[in-house]
């Protein structure tokens, strides 16, 4: 852990706590987590196991009933709605498993919304948008309403939109939960190149071709984390080992 | 059969589930009926209060007047007395025009003299108190409850003091304030209540002040409806008559209901509207559950009338429930509003047939036209596809989009949820015009100038029938303005609990919880603000169809400070909904959407 | 391999470099620590064998060792034998089983721990597969009707690698069920 000033994410004893008394669950225990800038971490785990919890508690989407979030060496968790919608706006991008584009509106028109938000001109959001949608491979699409997309495209969009504003992290929640090979590796691929850009990720999934392009891969049972598994860039070793050829 | 049996036990699970929207739907039909059905029994309930009176007071067929007493006038009407169609009268008699005094409140009155012991014809009822005795006097109990007076009071006549010694209604004149059938002279009268007196005192107040004086024949007829055959056979050139059939008189009586009829049909037509509208958007609201529904009972093999016969029997059912509610709610006031005088009794029979017949149709009509088309199209959407129905995806605006990018963030995410439903847009526009138009009917009303029923036209003694049209008009309104801030709301909610994943999602690009809240204010607020501005000039013209010549309108000011209130009462219904709509947790939301 | 070779003779003779070049591109990225040399000791176990039969080509004098390859009648049949064949490899799974249940009865090793090395091992598998996977030009698919892309005839070797990435993650969820119960099992023990 070194380096922490630089830590685009950070949390400490982050508890959160679902029901009340005895019948309560604990879907986050006593978390520690710290991201640096650039780095993509996966969060891994069966279903129930608190990971979505922990992602929406990065993001301000939950209040924790403990501990601390930090980012980018703000504490977020007592902010207030308003304050921490300013952070989510600035700091953060949110991809989900069912997309959440806005059904009426265009591929283009959902990915200036954030920026519309964040008080943009209409022009730079246009021209931001135009940006993005060209680099996940959609300007021909920008025109389209979801519903014309493929599950895949309609991702991209949603990747598009998060970027719009330049967050500080990307959080997403099952980026391929509802994607088919071809699309995942769209998506993958759209990921691997902003990470070479120097984009922080945190991706929770139960996908472990996502988990295993991430840097850091963190597998979590029960709201604990129970590995921690830091994986070295790939040195080709000879992919044919792979396929008992070669050796 | 068995599927008869299917479709009770199916509407009513679905009301349990929806018991809000059930109950809204009961509501705003119960309301609608009621005042379709109390405005429709206004003339029967009148002629039946007129018949009963008439019966219990031996009512005369016809009255004949003279106001110039003297011996010709004697002469002719005994003679009518003595006519072969006639088979019993009352009289003639002594009308004195005079004027009365009481706890400060003065007014016309006419005093009968009457004997003791009255007649044969036209025997006045005692309500409270006993007959006329010398040096009494009895009022008449629509006159009496104006000036608040009772037995044991004393009144001042022309000047002298009389105790009240008794309280009695009677059918030969119309009710209170139309005492006075003709002014001295034969003119035309003033408002004017009714006193008896004995003979001897009624020809005593006529000489000492030598008040106004007019002979009145109270006349029985073999048979009463040829009454105005009657007028015709006996019309005498040289003495000027007055016949008064009792047709005449019972018409009278409705006058004074005049303007109520209006009131409460056109009301009721309005009322229905917003019932359709809150029950539409609310069933709007439902159609892509009853899509699945429709399509869940065809994978189980029902057919296509089995499936409407469900869907429409539900709200056929609470229509009806409604229907019968109101009903008897019109039952139950329509004594307090059909008969705004206490010059009749009787008891008020219910609505009758063709009230009841006319305001099922209005409950049948909001059933089946708010949900006509959720219906229908739950019909025919294809098994497979209603299975998997989403709610009905909004069409891209791309200009109102484009748009509502220049704008402020509550004013962007507004005006798109208003793009997403533009029908509930003209909806909510529709209910605010018609809210609007209660409001200006009676700003308006309030705005009138009118007689009094004191003396001189003095409004110590209020006009009864702009009363009565005031406290109706104001029922009216306050009961559509009770639906419509109820269906405002619905809508509201309604379209939280539809943008709510979107809204969510926008939370999450960073919108806040107060720019959430404004933006579905102003999405109920777009459209009301030209629903308002058209409520003024429909509200003008609709009164226009029934306004008295001399009718004002009310101060625009008045109609300027109502659309604002409206804007602001709709703005401050729709933040509590939107607020809590907002607030809900945006984690739930977005996992709940893609479970 | 030696099936490969002989199964790939069966539409013409070849030479040895060309059979080495085809194969390369169907195996793509996994095919890259494949040599020449591989080729050419396995076609002449398979000409020791009788099933190929080789000649120098004419008129190519300053190549000496170009030879064209070509399939002996038993070679065909052995062809059409193996295209027949439904025999799959089975993944050793058996073998780790035991290896965490001796570990377990030992003491020698903690069957956790284990699962969990060899997760690490699999993940790393699976991430250069991935990689590899990347690297490869997008399959023209319904989601996306880009310009057909004129590749070798069939799906290119980013079919293989998704094979291979399914059951690496098939394992993957295996040695989550493995780690499951063993967690299990020492919660029991701990606990008794």
């Amino acid at each position: 852990m070194n380096g922490s000033s630089a830590a685009a994410v950070v949390t400490r004893g982050l508890v959160k706590q679902h029901g009340q008394g005895h019948g309560g669950v604990r879907a986050v225990d006593e978390i520690d987590l710290e991201v640096p800038q650039g780095q993509t971490l996966a969060v891994m785990g069966p279903s129930g196991c608190g990971k979505s919890t922990l992602l929406h508690l990065l993001g301000g989407l939950e209040r924790p009933d403990g501990g601390e979030v930090w980012l980018a060496g703000r504490r977020i968790d007592t902010l207030s709605e308003r304050a921490l919608a300013r952070m989510r706006r600035r700091s953060v991008g949110f991809v989900f498993q069912g997309f959440h584009l806005m059904e009426e509106l265009t591929a283009a028109e959902n990915v200036e919304l954030p920026a519309l938000l964040a008080g943009r001109s209409r022009r730079q959001a246009r021209r931001r948008a135009g940006r993005l949608l060209d680099q996940v491979g959609l300007t021909a699409r920008a025109r389209h309403l979801p519903s014309q997309l493929s599950g895949g495209q309609r991702q991209r969009v949603a990747v598009a939109r998060a970027l719009v504003n330049d967050p500080l992290v990307v959080l997403a929640d099952e980026p391929t939960g509802n994607l088919d090979t071809a699309a995942t590796h769209d998506v993958l691929r759209i990921f691997g190149e902003l990470r070479s850009a120097g984009q922080t990720f945190v991706i929770v999934t139960h996908d472990e071709r996502v988990a295993a392009t991430a840097d850091r891969l963190i597998s979590m049972r029960d709201g604990m984390f129970v590995d921690d598994l830091r994986m070295a860039a790939a040195r080709p070793r000879g992919l044919g080992g792979l396929i008992g050829l070669g050796d | 059969m068995g599927s008869l049996v299917l479709v009770p036990r199916l509407v009513l699970a679905d009301v349990r589930r929806h018991r809000l929207q059930a109950a809204m739907l009961l509501l705003a039909v119960t309301v609608a009926t009621a005042t379709m059905a109390l405005g429709l029994s206004l003339n029967g309930v009148s002629d039946a209060l007129y018949e009963q009176t008439r019966a219990a007071t031996a009512g005369p067929d016809v009255v004949v007047l003279s106001g110039e007493p003297g011996p010709a006038a004697t002469s002719a009407l005994s003679s009518l007395a003595r006519a072969p169609e006639v088979t019993a009268h009352h009289g003639p008699y002594r009308i004195v025009y005079a004027d009365l005094a009481v706890h400060g409140r003065t007014s016309n009155v006419v005093v009968h003299g009457f004997a003791e012991k009255p007649g044969a014809v036209n025997r006045p009822l005692t309500t409270s108190g006993h007959w006329v005795r010398p040096g009494g006097t009895v009022l008449e109990r629509g006159f009496a409850t104006a000036l608040g007076v009772g037995v044991g009071d004393r009144v001042t006549i022309a000047g002298r003091s009389y105790p009240v010694v008794g309280i009695a209604v009677t059918a030969a004149t119309s009710v209170y304030p139309g005492a006075a059938q003709i002014g001295p002279g034969g003119a035309g009268s003033d408002y004017s209540g009714l006193a008896w007196m004995t003979r001897p005192d009624a020809k005593a107040l006529a000489s000492a002040h030598d008040l106004p004086v007019t002979v009145a024949l109270d006349l029985a007829l073999r048979d009463p409806a040829r009454a105005d055959a009657f007028r015709e056979a006996h019309r005498d050139p040289d003495l000027r008559l007055t016949f008064r059939s009792w047709r005449f008189t019972a018409a009278q009586d409705l006058n004074l209901l005049k303007d109520s009829q209006p009131i409460l049909i056109v009301g009721s037509w309005l009322i229905g509207f917003l019932a359709i509208t809150g029950v539409a958007a609310l069933a709007a609201g439902r159609a892509a559950e009853q899509t699945r529904r429709a399509g869940l009972l065809k994978a189980v093999g029902a057919g296509p009338g089995l499936i409407a016969t469900v869907l429409l029997t539900e709200y056929l059912a609470l229509a009806l429930a409604g229907d019968a509610l109101g009903l008897l709610i019109a039952q139950l006031s329509v004594p307090a509003i059909a008969s705004p005088t206490d010059s009749r009794i009787g008891d008020a029979a219910g609505p009758g047939t063709a009230a009841v017949v006319t305001a099922t149709l209005l409950a049948v009509a909001v059933a089946v036209l708010s949900t006509l088309r959720p219906t229908l199209r739950a019909r025919r959407t294809a098994t497979v596809t209603a299975l998997t129905a989403t709610a009905h995806r909004p069409r891209h605006r791309p200009r109102l989009t484009a748009l509502s990018a220049l704008l402020p963030t509550p004013l962007l995410l507004g005006l798109r949820l208003t793009a997403r439903r533009p029908g509930r847009a003209v909806l909510q526009a529709c209910s605010t015009a018609t809210t609007v138009i209660a409001i200006v009917a009676l700003l308006t009303l309030h705005a009138q100038t009118e007689r009094g029923y004191g003396l001189g036209g003095s409004s110590v003694l209020p006009n009864l029938r702009g009363e009565h049209d005031r406290r109706l008009m104001l029922a009216v309104a306050v009961l559509l303005i009770t639906l419509a801030v109820v269906n405002t709301v619905t809508f509201t909610w309604t379209t939280a609990m539809e943008a709510e994943a979107n809204m969510a999602v926008a939370r999450t690009l960073g919108a806040t919880p107060g720019q959430i809240t404004a933006g579905l204010s102003a999405a109920q607020l777009l459209p009301t603000l030209p629903g308002a501005v058209l409520g003024v000039p429909l509200g003008d013209g609709l009164l226009s169809l029934f306004a008295a010549r001399n009718a004002v309108q009310a101060p625009s000011s008045w109609l300027l400070a109502a659309v604002l209130a409206t804007l602001v009462a709709t703005a401050a219904l729709t933040a509590l909904p939107a607020r809590l709509a907002a607030r809900r947790p945006v984690a739930r939301a977005l996992s709940a959407e893609a479970a | 391999m030696q099936d490969a070779v002989l199964a790939m003779l069966a539409k013409e003779p070849s030479h040895g470099y060309e059979l080495h070049a085809r194969l390369r591109r169907s195996l793509g990225p996994l095919g890259e620590s494949m040599n020449r040399g591989q080729i050419y000791v396995t076609l002449a176990r398979l000409e020791r064998a009788g099933l190929v039969t080789s000649e120098r080509e004419d008129g190519l004098p300053e190549r000496p060792e170009r030879k064209v390859h070509a399939l002996t009648p038993a070679g065909q049949q052995r062809v059409t034998a193996w295209l027949a064949e439904v025999g799959w490899p089975k993944p050793d799974l058996a073998e780790f089983h035991l290896k965490l249940a001796a570990a377990a009865a030992g003491r020698l090793a903690d069957p956790v721990e284990l699962i969990a090395a060899q997760r690490r091992e699999l993940l790393r598998r699976l991430r250069e597969a991935q990689q590899a996977a990347l690297a490869e030009p997008a399959e023209p698919g319904p989601a996306e009707p880009g310009p057909a892309e004129s590749g070798p005839a069939g799906p290119g070797a980013g079919l293989l690698l998704e094979g291979v990435m399914l059951r690496l993650r098939a394992d993957l969820r295996w040695l989550d069920a493995c780690e499951r119960a063993w967690s299990r099992a020492d919660d029991e023990i701990e606990g008794g």
